[in-house]
């Protein structure tokens, strides 16, 4: 009860109330905070809207070159996909370059060697440097491979074999993803993100409260209070991580508003965020938060000046993304208990399934947070050992 | 894996014909003789905003609803915000499939046939006398209840549609729309195929004689007529099994040959091989026909025979008389030959009839689907026989044969209907779905020479 008290002490709420004031008040960094928050839901949304739509109603322009000779072969291949325009003459380069995806040449005497199962050749020219090749292959391939199956049909039944004699098994192929798990997919990114954000959005502020309160000169007077010095960083933590915090509650309500938007059913998943999962998120982000903070004013305390300390907190804000890129890349089983409890990695793992509808071990989440709590307080002591020393004040 | 939904125990479950996952219940009905665990599959809705599921209902009779887990891949779009639902019904599919012992093919000897299924009635006769569309129907109203879907849309195929139909009559505050596809009305004879069989293959001449290279093939017409007429043993004998290449062990009868040929109407693409199979089996060469008939050798395998010949002769053989039969045999290649295969097995299946009363008007919204050349239920049912259903809108797939909902914009179209059961849809891109391309001579179709009665379009 006595530490209780001591926090809100007057001094300490006054304290608060003055680095509270300070962070709030600063226009550029809270916009700073809200445009990169909700920058990142706001392009996810865009680009999986603009990929479906591009999918589904994108279609394919084939110039069949000598088509005059297979009019059924065109026929065949047109499709609500796939435009065939039968050219007679021309240079299938140059036709690639008139606005064509794909040049389907077809050989001389083609008809003749069709009719004498000499396989005669079909030359496709494709341009692999195009945006559109693949899937202008895809739409052909589609076409042309049904056709072709309806002729080695006929080809056999002309001869008395049922096609089955083709198909020695069939293979049936079962998928044991689920429509929420299948949105780990595109939701891969999503608690990366995340992390991101509080990165960069309590970044401006916590160079400010540090850095910037000492090249102001106003550290001093502070340091000259009748303050332990934990309290003083504890202040100037919540403060910073009350940034942060918002602006990653700001990405992930940004987010769950965005998601009905986003075409999610047409691609097969389903989209499983609950309430409760988006509470939870918000939840456990706060003591992340409260390590970021406290992880940045020591960094920003340490540095020479308002500028290197800036540097400094930027290249550590790619840190948490690179680690965690890292740690997907080297295959390691994160789903482990005991990774979970590494902050960060804890995080992450827990946003990945509460962002897919699955569940969280909830003794886990509170252990992993109590850890991230436990390091909050390993470096405000750190912190409140860093603010006696003169050096402090001195760097310039 | 199980977990609990809607109050009942699901499992996590597969099907043939589609990747995906599905959750099975079991659900217990009938007593004693009768009782069965139904088999129910659902395909749950990707993202469920609360819309009617739609439940699938088989043909056959005899085919089981799990049977269609393939359309589910054409009814993709529906299934992103409805459950789709698949009830085995008793006595078909994972339902106690009563099979008789025919696992593969239909038998080609009339009365070993007929022996063996009489013996298979004799072993249970209680069961085979409890199934019927009355039975399938209370079954249906049973686990829709016990899903608590509080109501239904139904998607029926061939005999499906049937039952879809029954199921309006008896359920009505049930049911929100219905999709038929290939309809048997109620009260229409339909085990009588001949006369619908000859106007499929009359629009088959007709599509044949508009392209240029089947024209070629001369009068298949009537080659086919008199290969028929002139069938014999030493021609019979001589007929080669598409499997082993050799021929077969029993020598095939006439009428199994018309059949066969009746088969090939039922899908656009082995009808388009018809003409030039004919013209060749007119010249001696049987192997197209043989070639066509290999093309069905699986779709005997999902039939429980038990269930298809209770419903069948207690609901459509008891109300056929032999003068139905010569009505519509009259003029056909057919004959009574598909008749008489249920004519015969109904002598040892002596199931009660099982009437139907007239039906009474009703105002869902049904969407029908008919081939213009559907050899068993021609787009003429849907137009004559469903007068008492006041909001009904009618798709015909151009040359299309039995079941089309799979084919071009019809799955689309279909989900539009059931969004929206009351707006007349836009029909014009069902104009577009054409038929296969005729088959030319040994090289399969011709890919030169000129389009026959299609203008050509793209860039000329």
């Amino acid at each position: 009860m006595n530490t209780v008290n001591a926090i809100f002490t007057r001094q300490m709420s006054a304290l608060l109330r003055k680095e509270f004031l300070e962070a709030w008040r600063d226009r550029r960094a809270l916009w700073m905070a809200i445009c990169f928050s909700l920058l990142f839901p706001v392009l996810l949304a865009g680009s999986t809207i603009f990929f479906v739509k591009k999918h589904a109603e994108e279609s394919t322009r084939l110039a069949l070159l000598g088509g005059e000779q297979v009019p059924v072969l065109a026929q065949q291949l047109r499709s609500d996909s796939l435009e065939v325009v039968i050219v007679n003459e021309g240079e299938p380069r140059a036709l690639l370059a008139d606005g064509y995806d794909l040049v389907l040449q077809v050989a001389e005497g083609f008809v003749d060697g069709y009719r004498n199962f000499r396989a005669p050749k079909l030359y496709l020219y494709v341009d692999s440097s195009s945006t559109s090749a693949g899937r202008a292959e895809r739409h052909l391939q589609e076409r042309l491979g049904g056709l072709q199956q309806l002729i080695v049909s006929q080809r056999l039944s002309a001869r008395g074999v049922a096609p089955q004699l083709l198909a020695p098994w069939q293979l049936q192929v079962r998928d044991v993803s689920t429509p929420s798990s299948r949105g780990a997919l595109i939701l891969a990114m999503v608690p990366g993100l995340l992390i991101l954000t509080l990165f960069v959005a309590s970044l401006a502020t916590s160079v400010d409260t540090s850095a910037g309160e000492r090249e102001r000169l106003s550290l001093e007077t502070l340091l000259l209070q009748p303050l332990p010095g934990w309290q003083l960083i504890s202040a100037k933590m919540l403060a910073v991580a009350s940034m942060g915090w918002l602006g990653a509650l700001l990405a992930i309500a940004a987010l769950v508003a965005l998601m009905p938007l986003m075409p999610l059913a047409e691609l097969g998943i389903q989209q499983a965020t609950t309430v409760a999962g988006v509470i939870t998120m918000g939840l456990l982000l706060l003591p992340l938060a409260m390590l970021v903070a406290v992880v940045q004013i020591l960094l920003a305390l340490r540095s020479q000046s308002f500028k290197d300390a800036q540097t400094q907190l930027s290249i550590l804000q790619l840190a948490p993304v690179t680690l965690l890129m890292v740690l997907d890349m080297s295959r390691v089983e994160l789903g482990e208990p005991l990774w979970q409890l590494m902050p960060l990695v804890g995080q992450q793992q827990w946003l990945k399934a509460l962002l897919v509808g699955d569940s969280v071990s909830l003794p886990l989440v509170v252990a992993g947070s109590l850890v991230c709590l436990g390091l909050v307080g390993l470096f405000v002591a750190l912190g409140a050992r860093a603010l006696r020393r003169e050096s402090l004040l001195g760097a310039l | 894996m199980a977990d609990v939904q809607d109050g009942r125990t699901s499992s996590s479950c597969y099907l043939d014909g589609w990747g995906d996952a599905l959750r099975c219940y079991r659900i217990a009905v009938g007593l004693d003789a009768t009782a069965v665990e139904l088999s129910v599959t659902v395909a749950p809705a990707v993202n469920d905003v609360g819309r009617e599921p739609l439940y699938l209902l088989a043909g056959g009779p005899g085919q089981a609803a799990s049977d269609l887990a393939p359309l589910l891949n054409a009814f993709r779009r529906i299934n992103r915000e409805r459950d789709i639902v698949m009830v085995d019904r008793r006595g078909a599919g994972h339902s106690a499939a009563f099979r008789c012992g025919f696992e593969r093919d239909m038998p080609v000897d009339l009365q070993s046939f007929s022996r063996q299924l009489a013996r298979c009635y004799l072993q249970q006769p209680q069961f085979a006398e409890a199934l019927s569309s009355r039975q399938a129907v209370e079954d249906l109203e049973l686990v829709r209840k016990t899903l608590a879907h509080e109501r239904i849309a139904l998607w029926g195929g061939s005999w499906g549609t049937r039952t879809a139909l029954l199921y309006q009559q008896w359920y009505p505050d049930s049911l929100s729309a219905l999709v038929l596809d290939a309809v048997a009305p109620i009260d229409t004879k339909v085990f009588l195929t001949a006369t619908a069989a000859e106007r499929a293959m009359q629009i088959l001449e007709r599509d044949c004689a508009g392209d240029a290279v089947c024209a070629g093939l001369g009068n298949w017409r009537g080659d086919l007529d008199q290969l028929l007429a002139g069938w014999n043993a030493e021609m019979a004998a001589r007929f080669p099994d598409p499997v082993t290449g050799v021929p077969a062990a029993i020598p095939l009868p006439r009428w199994a040959l018309a059949n066969s040929i009746r088969a090939a109407l039922y899908d656009p693409a082995a009808a388009a091989q018809l003409p030039y199979a004919i013209h060749q089996a007119s010249r001696g060469n049987y192997l197209p026909l043989s070639g066509i008939s290999g093309l069905f050798l699986n779709t005997a395998d999902g039939m429980a025979m038990g269930l298809t010949f209770s419903v069948a002769c207690a609901e459509e053989l008891n109300r056929i008389t032999a003068e139905d039969v010569v009505a519509d045999s009259k003029g056909s290649f057919l004959g009574s030959a598909f008749y008489e295969l249920f004519h015969s097995g109904c002598q040892g299946w002596p199931v009660t009839a099982k009437p139907y009363s007239v039906p009474e008007s009703r105002a869902q919204p049904v969407l029908l689907i008919s081939g213009e050349a559907d050899p068993i239920t021609p787009p003429y049912y849907a137009e004559q026989a469903l007068a008492y259903l006041s909001r009904k809108q009618h798709l015909v797939v151009p040359g299309g044969g039995h079941i089309n909902s799979r084919r071009g914009c019809i799955p689309e179209l279909i989900a539009r209907f059931l969004n929206a059961p009351e707006s007349p849809l836009d029909q014009s891109c069902v104009a577009e779905i054409r038929r296969p391309p005729f088959m030319a001579d040994a090289f399969g179709p011709a890919l030169g020479g000129k389009l026959g009665g299609e203008p050509q379009g793209g860039g000329l």
